[in-house]
């Protein structure tokens, strides 16, 4: 073998232990999960046996799955928009130079470092109708009269206060990452917009918000893509009541607590396709507008 | 001097081989990584949901035996989830785990673990050992109770005397007359501790209460025994709810677990009696002054029922032999002897509490409680051992269906529906036996 074939070879041998590692981790599962969904797999009822597309059926008639999609949906729109919202807004207030400023992006960041367990622990008890931070506050500023039930009694409060949870968790990367596009943004447009006349505002719509949208872009897919696997903040806040119930947890109660595994292959593989299309949809409809820009 | 090639190719070749270690490394979930820990001969894992029992009473077994213990405590829903998926996927994750009583007819029908009659005689342990028959699925024995913990009403006697009563309710209804008295006497809005969380300890109180009103949610062919408005489940239910809506449990329960109410409301007195409490709460959460402001205010009392005292459901804790075990002679072994009397005694303090095992409730064995007896040195232990024997009777006539767990879910979710106004009693019913009948048919 030629010295130029054995260097053409290199990239590929360098590159093999990731795709063995990504292949077994990822792709074999991923397939193993495809073809399980077509099989009824059932520990309590074996044998297992081909079922087309029964499963699939038994998923979209069961109105505990149809209502997590519903929730899901919820947590998604709530999510991607508050998220890149107040990314947005934390990315431009921390663009400006003031004292401290290190301090305040290392607590920007917490949120986001600690376990989605972790903040959902804390946040049960901000939210304990007993002793909770948030009735104790909001009673001694007289915003209510008494404590409260806040989880698990109405449904779009629960899923409102629930995605509260995960937007404190994963706007802090959203906002890193849109501080980042801020700052490459050259001074001298904003310069050149001034001398035109335009105000701060005008220059964040005409300047700053398309130069961005590559890191919205992925804000939002990011934001997506955790919104719609929402699983612990539910899990822990909500317990596996419908009310407030995701499309993931349900997969887990499929899988796990019904030993329906051939079900929970099938609501994984949806959750999946969910995920890549939507994620798809939102990149191109956002490139889209920013090559258009 | 070697060639570039030579070197890229010996480069590439390292970067494979240290790549492929570390995902043999990875997968290789038989071993200490991902699962529970490694067993040879020699070796055994035990995986339950309870803390250790001290380190040198472990040492004094592996002296004894030659075997080494290594123990993993796994909080119980994460332990249910890895013994299914070790299961299915026929992976080895423990020699000896955590065997609920509600999970004893899903294993006994997948064939998870190992029917433990030919190393256990059933019928000479039943006397000294109450709850044996919660973990018998037909016929087999699918794990050995390692405590004895039972459903049982608490009450915060301090409380109590100060609204005058010092005679405890033997009734529902003088129970209820109580409470009342007991709130407004202590400024107690809400003086009853039920949690309604969607979880497995709102279905257990569920079937605590039907006791109290003298039944069982299901009949011996596993039928609904609770949809007749007159039946102790029904009942039981409407009472449930009834006791949410009227405000004799706080509002905020909704969202409460068991162990949240026992140590935030009754251990903070901010409740002043649990429905649904687990024997050896008062010695291991509402005696302990660090987290309890309710030390010696606290008691056991037979369970007010609808005519007198009702019964009590068994809820205890076994450990079996999952299929996938390495060491099933090392684990059998383990098994006798951490369920052996001494041993169970010496777990609720009988030697003093340095070899206690953190949160046990109660021995599993009346012996161990006659040494405990003999000893003084648990909270109420005759009372306790009269009630294990007398009262304290398994959920379901049959054992626990191998459909259990979707009952349960089922039940969690419409009670909890049913109190937070989203359905009514009688259409949580409906679900629940509606579940019942779909289940069995699907086998």
């Amino acid at each position: 073998m030629s010295a130029a074939r054995r260097g053409r070879l290199l990239p590929y041998l360098l590159l093999s232990p990731l795709v063995v590692f990504i292949g077994a981790l990822s792709f074999v599962p991923t397939a193993d999960t495809t073809v399980e969904a077509f099989f009824r797999v059932m520990p309590l009822d074996p044998p297992d046996k081909f079922t087309g597309l029964g499963n699939f059926r038994a998923l979209f008639a069961d109105p505990a799955i149809t209502t997590s999609w519903e929730n899901t949906a919820a947590y998604v729109v709530i999510g991607v928009v508050a998220s890149v919202v107040l990314g947005t807004a934390i990315a431009v207030a921390l663009k400006q130079r003031f004292r401290l400023r290190g301090v305040v992006l290392a607590l920007v960041i917490l949120p986001w470092a600690l376990p989605a367990v972790v903040e959902a622990v804390i946040w049960s008890w901000i939210y304990n109708p007993t002793f909770g931070v948030m009735n104790s506050s909001l009673h001694s500023v007289h915003l209510i009269g008494g404590y409260h039930v806040w989880l698990g009694l109405s449904r779009w409060l629960t899923i409102g206060l629930i995605e509260i949870v995960q937007v404190w968790q994963i706007t802090p990367l959203s906002a890193l990452i849109i501080l980042a596009a801020l700052q490459a943004i050259p001074t001298d447009l904003y310069e050149a917009a001034r001398v035109d006349g335009a105000g701060p505002l005008q220059a964040f719509r005409r300047i700053s918000l398309p130069l961005i949208r590559p890191a919205l872009a992925v804000c939002s897919v990011e934001a997506l893509v955790l919104s719609l696997n929402i699983f612990d903040q539910v899990y822990i806040l909500n317990g596996i009541a419908p009310l407030g119930s995701s499309v993931m947890l349900q997969t887990y109660v499929t899988t796990f607590e019904n030993l329906n595994f051939g079900g929970g292959y099938a609501l994984s593989l949806l959750v999946t396709l969910a995920t890549a299309v939507a994620s798809m949809a939102m990149l191109a409809l956002l490139y889209r507008r920013t090559e258009a820009a | 001097m070697k060639s570039l090639g030579t070197v890229s190719r010996r480069a590439g070749v390292l970067v494979l081989s240290v790549g492929l270690a570390a995902l043999a490394a990875a997968c290789g979930s038989t071993g200490s990584g991902s699962s529970a820990g490694s067993s040879s001969s020699n070796s055994i894992t035990v995986a339950v949901a309870y803390p250790s029992p001290p380190k040198a009473l472990l040492e004094q077994f592996t002296k004894q035996t030659g075997i080494k213990v290594t123990w993993v405590n796994i909080g119980w829903d994460d332990l249910q989830t890895k013994i299914a998926a070790a299961a299915s996927a026929n992976t080895y994750f423990a020699d000896a785990a955590d065997v609920d009583w509600s999970k004893v007819g899903e294993y006994q029908k997948t064939g998870w673990f190992y029917p433990l009659n030919k190393y256990f005689d059933v019928a000479s342990l039943r006397s000294d050992m109450p709850q044996i028959d919660t973990f018998i699925s037909d016929n087999d024995l699918m794990g050995m109770p390692f405590d004895s913990s039972f459903l049982v009403t608490t009450v915060n006697t301090k409380d109590f005397a100060k609204a005058g009563i010092t005679t405890m309710p033997a009734t529902l209804s003088e129970f209820t007359a109580d409470l009342k008295k007991v709130g407004t006497a202590n400024n107690m809005a809400s003086p009853l501790d039920i949690h309604f969380a969607t979880a497995e300890g709102l279905s257990t109180c569920w079937y605590q209460i039907t006791s109290a009103f003298g039944g069982q949610v299901l009949t011996s062919k596993d039928t609904p025994a609770f949809t007749s408005p007159t039946s102790p489940g029904y009942q039981a239910l409407a009472w449930m709810v009834n006791a949410y809506k009227s405000g004799l449990v706080p509002k905020g329960n909704i969202n409460e677990t068991d162990y949240q109410g026992f140590t935030t409301e009754m251990a903070r007195n901010r409740v002043a009696a649990e429905m649904c409490d687990y024997s050896g709460s008062v010695a291991s959460i509402y005696q302990v002054p660090s987290t309890s402001s309710v030390v010696n205010d606290t008691e056991y009392i037979p369970t007010p029922g609808a005519s007198g005292a009702g019964g009590n459901v068994a809820n205890p804790d076994g450990i079996g032999i999952p299929k996938t075990a390495k060491n099933v002679a090392g684990a059998v072994k383990f098994i006798k002897w951490f369920t052996s009397t001494e041993n169970q005694a010496t777990w609720a303090g009988l030697q003093g509490a340095k070899d206690v095992v953190s949160t046990f409730p109660l021995p599993a064995r009346l012996s161990s409680f006659n040494l405990m007896v003999k000893a003084g040195n648990i909270a109420q232990a005759s009372q306790l051992a009269t009630i294990l024997q007398a009262h304290a009777k398994a959920p379901f006539p049959n054992g626990a269906p191998p459909w259990y767990v979707q009952f349960s879910a089922a039940v969690q979710t419409n009670i909890h529906e049913a109190a937070a106004g989203q359905e009514t009693v009688q259409q949580a019913v409906t679900a629940i036996a509606s579940e019942v009948s779909q289940l069995k048919s699907s086998g």
